[in-house]
């Protein structure tokens, strides 16, 4: 992978009403044509970082407060959320992904493109190549796709802004493992095809790594380990705390456990 | 039939609003009288060429809806929506106050302004209308027409429709919202002053046309608010239920009715006909 920089999260640091520090420090790359993992267990500050890339964070009276994000060197944060898509950086939210009361046609066509592509019919094959079933899906209100088909749909509308970096948040958080499996592989052929880099933020670090490049692990806002896929697959603490394979040390977490149902009991 | 082509068409404002915003805007009503009085401004302007009046004071009023938005309620997104909703009530105020400076309390006569008359036609069945409301029958027709069209399959209708089911995935996938709601209280204030305009030039037009706006609020309301189509059968309800009281009760009750039979919807069924359920509890 010897790409190009594409974007830049340098020491960012993001405070939640003025008072609540919710990640410090975090510095990640992603490289053009890179599938890139972010992991880590909830409230580690994954999609705050998400969401300073793609500049959410106003609404929720959330600022950058030092740092930077930069995306082709132009700095990102603090920016509307319209403007950092017509960029080229698009986001796949983990909830409400999808406008529930238009069509799947419909949820494609309110994308705003960036007009790079003339036609809009290139992008909408582009769509439906990559997701063949939402093609006869098409009629369909998304409010009434399943799951796996709700995040079909959700990258496809991602991909029809036309952007050079995807970012997608929990791609398999509560799918079956063959809707996972098969969007996994969509993936793959998008970056592979469209030259779009991904940055996948997961907590199910097994499916994460099979397809990343590098991956970065996020513990209470800062980041605690990066790496090239492999070697993070091999190393001892991801192995043990996000894939579940640990050796022996299952009990101690029981006792965790126990403890805290006690304190919530008589405390 | 009139009063129901004005309610539904004055009614179409609030919806459109309301669908894309969530914000009832209470100062619509005034904002229509408004599209009427930039006729006035227009007629005298253009006395030449009384058409051209008429589409200059359309597209202004357009341009004033979009301008609403951007500079008062732009200011408001963040805030509460009943935070929205009273600067709509100080607007509506602020432009009834500003209409009797500029162009006093005294009825004024557009239509003799721009030299036309308002013939009677006689429909088949022996029916009489003057020109002009049936010229308000078409408008609402039209209107609404073009109003599912574009909300159905215009690529900025569909945008709309995204922004007011979800105002944040809307902007992630590049749109603007401003632009969207700018254009939802453009297209507002525009269907509100066509209204107003043909009202005006039927009858004439003094500030209590704001009455009016006011009556056509419990059509949206009992239709849905976020509804069309429930705009277009609440007017036709509301109008029924007045002309019906006016014919066999008595004419005095008349502004009374629409009012009734809103608390009567409301505690029927709160959402409207057409409105979808769980809208209501973000009012």
């Amino acid at each position: 992978m010897t790409g190009t920089m594409l974007l830049e999260v340098d020491k960012l640091e993001v405070v939640y009403q003025r008072a609540i520090t919710a990640i410090q420090g975090v510095t990640l790359a992603v490289k053009e044509g890179q599938i890139v993992a972010l992991l880590g267990t909830n409230g580690a500050g994954k999609t705050t970082t998400l969401r300073a890339i793609s500049g959410f964070l106003g609404l929720d009276d959330a600022r950058v407060t030092e740092g930077a994000v930069r995306f082709r060197g132009d700095r990102l944060e603090n920016r509307p959320p319209h403007e950092i898509t017509r960029r080229g950086l698009s986001l796949v939210p983990e909830r409400d992904k999808v406008f529930p009361n238009l069509t799947v046609a419909e949820n494609l066509q309110a994308v705003v493109r960036r007009g790079r592509s003339g036609d809009a019919r290139v992008m909408d094959d582009a769509a439906y190549h990559f997701f063949p079933k939402l093609k006869e899906l098409r009629k369909r209100e998304a409010g009434l796709l399943s799951g796996g088909e709700r995040q079909m749909l959700a990258i496809a509308a991602g991909l029809m802004c036309e952007p050079d970096l995807l970012l997608i948040d929990e791609l398999s958080l509560g799918l079956a493992p063959v809707a996972v499996e098969s969007l996994t592989q969509s993936l793959v052929s998008i970056r592979d095809e469209l030259a779009i880099s991904i940055l996948l933020v997961e907590q199910s670090a097994g499916v994460a790594l099979r397809i990343a490049d590098y991956g970065y692990v996020l513990e209470n806002g800062r980041i605690v380990l990066d790496g090239d896929a492999e070697r993070l697959t091999g190393h001892a603490d991801i192995q043990e705390f996000y894939l579940g394979q640990a050796s022996g040390n299952r009990r101690s977490y029981r006792d965790v456990k126990q403890y805290r149902r006690s304190r919530r009991w008589y405390g | 039939m009139v009063l129901a082509a004005i309610y539904a068409l004055i009614a179409c404002g609030y919806v459109l609003i309301y669908r894309v915003s969530r914000v009832l805007n209470l100062a619509h009503g005034e904002l229509m009288m408004l599209g009427a009085y930039l006729l006035v401004a227009t007629a005298s302007a253009f006395a030449a060429s009384p058409l051209m009046a008429v589409v200059f004071a359309a597209v202004m009023s357009l341009a004033v809806g979009g301008m609403v938005y951007l500079f008062l309620m732009r200011r408001m997104t963040g805030e509460t929506v009943l935070a929205a909703v009273l600067t709509t009530v100080a607007l509506g105020i602020l432009i009834r106050g500003l209409i009797v400076l500029f162009w006093s309390a005294q009825q004024q006569h557009p239509r003799a302004m721009l030299g036309w008359d308002n013939p009677v036609i006689v429909l088949p069945g022996d029916a009489r209308i003057s020109l002009y409301s049936g010229l308000l029958i078409v408008a609402t027709v039209l209107v609404y027409g073009a109003l599912f069209l574009f909300l159905r399959f215009g690529r900025w209708g569909i945008r709309m429709r995204a922004a007011g089911q979800n105002p944040l995935l809307a902007a992630q996938r590049g749109i603007n919202l401003h632009a969207v709601f700018a254009l939802a209280w453009g297209l507002s204030t525009f269907t509100g002053a066509i209204a107003g305009m043909l009202i005006a030039l039927d009858s004439g037009l003094d500030s209590t046309m704001t009455m009016i706006g006011l009556k056509a609020f419990p059509a949206a309301l009992v239709g849905g608010l976020d509804s069309l189509v429930g705009a277009l059968i609440g007017a036709l309800i509301i109008a029924g239920a007045e002309v019906g009281v006016i014919r066999f009760i008595d004419p005095l009750l008349a502004d009374v009715v629409p009012f009734i039979v809103l608390i009567v919807m409301l505690v029927i069924r709160p959402w409207g006909l057409f409105g979808t359920r769980e809208e209501l509890d973000r009012v």
